[in-house]
């Protein structure tokens, strides 16, 4: 430790306070917009030269859910997710054990084949994609969009999950099998307890990309698949209804922060458990 | 670590990096072969450069490219250059400072939309901005933010969603760097500005590459932003590209834009790593 001189003090107080100052309008300030926006009477538009809305009220919310599309657009959502999250888990599931536990050669050439959907533009795929199942003739849109979606998950599944294979100390691996447990035995008894918050966080994860990701969603699914995000981008473009946009971003990102709190959460256990083990 | 026979490992591997291939491979392959007029979704498929020439000679795709790297250059040097003082600020563990990490990581959960609405309510005409730097007396009429003709809203959006992921990066170097190397060259009478340009630049220069190179990446590609935020009457690589197929329904064209976008990506992460890359011979004696 380093010792503080006085002015030391004052500038580190000086520091945090000038932080919150700058954060505050860096990202409190848009968020708190957002709720103010989304809160705007249906019936007392708020405009210029009003500083603040006339009324609040939860009007809109109400407008939103019982006339646009909505629900529709939830439905599709979280029907869509919860898909991807599990053939993304069984998918990288093996993978993940090779990464986490096997050497081979030619590991480093696949870690970073399994990386190529995250630097791929997801316009790209969106776009190209939808050509490729049109020649295929090919024309379901809703499990085009599923397949998509895995594909951009599987890096994220992967990597969580081999990071979970790898934290099982070898020694308990070992100690199961001397003491002649069956490999059913070793998985249930020494893998399952160390895997399990690798693998409740990438399904959580993938379920999260799933439901914000918009590219592979707005090319495949218009005009029929309409998801969170596509509608959003609906009130945010053509048709700019600023309120409609504001409710729906809410509802967007609200269970998505909660999520990545969960996530975070679970991880931090993780590391926990790998920092202790002796692998 | 144990080994396995190669049959066994292909087993393994196969469901994920096959499902990967498989879409990536075939994404990539319906983008050459259309961009050769192969594999055409309307009319007679022939091999021929009549795409190419036409579009390197359209002006549009010209004007998209030049917008698109300004953004992405200016998004990932924005992004890295706001990353390092928060990094080296938070590299001694203070009291609530897992706090101010998490709040600075907020944005990275924030979907792009939803990022580019947030910024959008701040920075529009009548924005909060606007009108608070009216009312103190600052400006007399608003200033054109959003959807400004150079770009700096996309600008301003992508460093506020990669800044986050720029900090993620530069922080495991930074922390990585002992603090006894520090406290020498402390010792030795450098100041805080030669520990970082001769010590902590050096050190963290590939993780720095890493961020500008994925950074770029990234924004070169992206669509919502700049169809959000950027200038009316400029188009986006990625959303000339969108227009060109589904409303022009010309598919060769668009193939073309998306393989100058993959090219465009790949020279610039070239350039960066060349760039780059004469500094960290400054390293040397402190590895």
């Amino acid at each position: 430790m380093t010792a503080q001189t006085k002015n030391g003090g004052l500038i580190h107080k000086l520091s945090i306070g000038f932080f919150i100052i700058i954060n505050f309008f860096w990202i409190g300030v848009p968020f708190l917009m957002a709720l103010l926006w989304s809160l705007v009477d249906p019936k007392h538009p708020w405009s210029y030269p009003d500083m603040f809305p006339k009324v609040l009220s939860f009007g809109r919310w109400e407008q939103m859910w019982e006339t646009s599309g909505l629900v529709e657009a939830l439905t599709n959502s979280y029907t869509i997710a919860p898909l991807v999250a599990l053939f993304t888990v069984i998918l990288a599931l093996p993978t993940a054990y090779a990464f986490g536990r096997i050497e081979f050669r030619g590991k480093k050439l696949a870690e970073v084949v399994v990386l190529l959907p995250l630097i791929m533009p997801g316009m790209i795929i969106g776009v190209f994609f939808s050509s490729m199942l049109i020649s295929l003739e090919l024309s379901e849109p809703f499990w085009g969009i599923v397949i998509g979606h895995t594909v951009l998950a599987l890096p994220y599944a992967i990597r969580i999950l081999s990071a979970s294979f790898n934290s099982v100390p070898q020694d308990l691996i070992d100690a199961s099998k001397d003491l002649g447990g069956s490999s059913f035995t070793t998985f249930r008894h020494v893998f399952m307890p160390m895997l399990k918050p690798g693998l409740l966080a990438s399904l959580i994860f993938c379920l999260v990309i799933s439901i914000e990701e918009f590219n592979i969603a707005f090319v495949l699914g218009s005009p029929d698949i309409t998801t969170v995000p596509t509608i959003l981008y609906s009130y945010l473009g053509y048709s700019f209804i600023r309120p409609n946009a504001a409710v729906i971003s809410l509802i967007l990102v609200i269970p998505n922060v909660i999520l990545m709190l969960v996530i975070e959460r679970l991880l931090k256990g993780n590391y926990l458990a790998e920092s202790t083990g002796k692998a | 670590m144990k080994t396995l026979p190669s049959w066994k490992l292909c087993l393994l591997l196969l469901p994920s990096i096959g499902t990967i291939a498989l879409l990536m491979g075939s994404t990539l392959y319906m983008v050459v072969s259309q961009s050769f007029g192969l594999h055409n979704m309307m009319g007679d498929s022939q091999f021929s450069f009549e795409f190419w020439q036409d579009s390197l000679q359209d002006t549009k795709l010209h004007v998209a490219l030049v917008y698109s790297v300004k953004v992405a250059v200016f998004g990932a040097i924005g992004a890295t250059i706001m990353a390092y003082p928060l990094v080296l600020w938070l590299r001694k563990p203070f009291t609530g400072s897992t706090a101010i990490t998490g709040m600075l990581r907020a944005p990275m959960f924030i979907p792009g939309l939803v990022a580019a609405f947030l910024m959008v309510n701040v920075i529009s005409y009548h924005g909060i901005i606007n009108e608070s730097m009216i009312w103190l007396g600052i400006i007399d009429k608003p200033i054109r933010m959003q959807n400004d003709s150079f770009g700096w809203g996309v600008i301003v959006l992508q460093i506020w969603k990669q800044l986050p992921f720029a900090m993620i990066l530069l922080a495991g170097a930074v922390n990585s760097i002992r603090s006894d190397v520090l406290d020498a060259a402390s010792d030795l009478g450098a100041s805080s500005w030669q520990r970082f340009t001769k010590i902590i630049f050096p050190l963290t220069l590939p993780a720095l590459q890493v961020s500008l190179i994925l950074i770029f990446i990234g924004a070169l590609g992206d669509y919502s932003f700049y169809s959000i935020a950027g200038p009316k009457n400029a188009y986006s690589l990625a959303m000339l590209m969108h227009i060109t197929s589904t409303e022009f329904f010309e598919w060769n064209k668009s193939a073309v834009i998306a393989v100058v976008i993959m090219l465009t990506a790949i020279v610039a992460s070239l350039i960066i790593s060349l760039a780059t890359t004469p500094f960290m011979k400054k390293t040397g004696k402190l590895k």
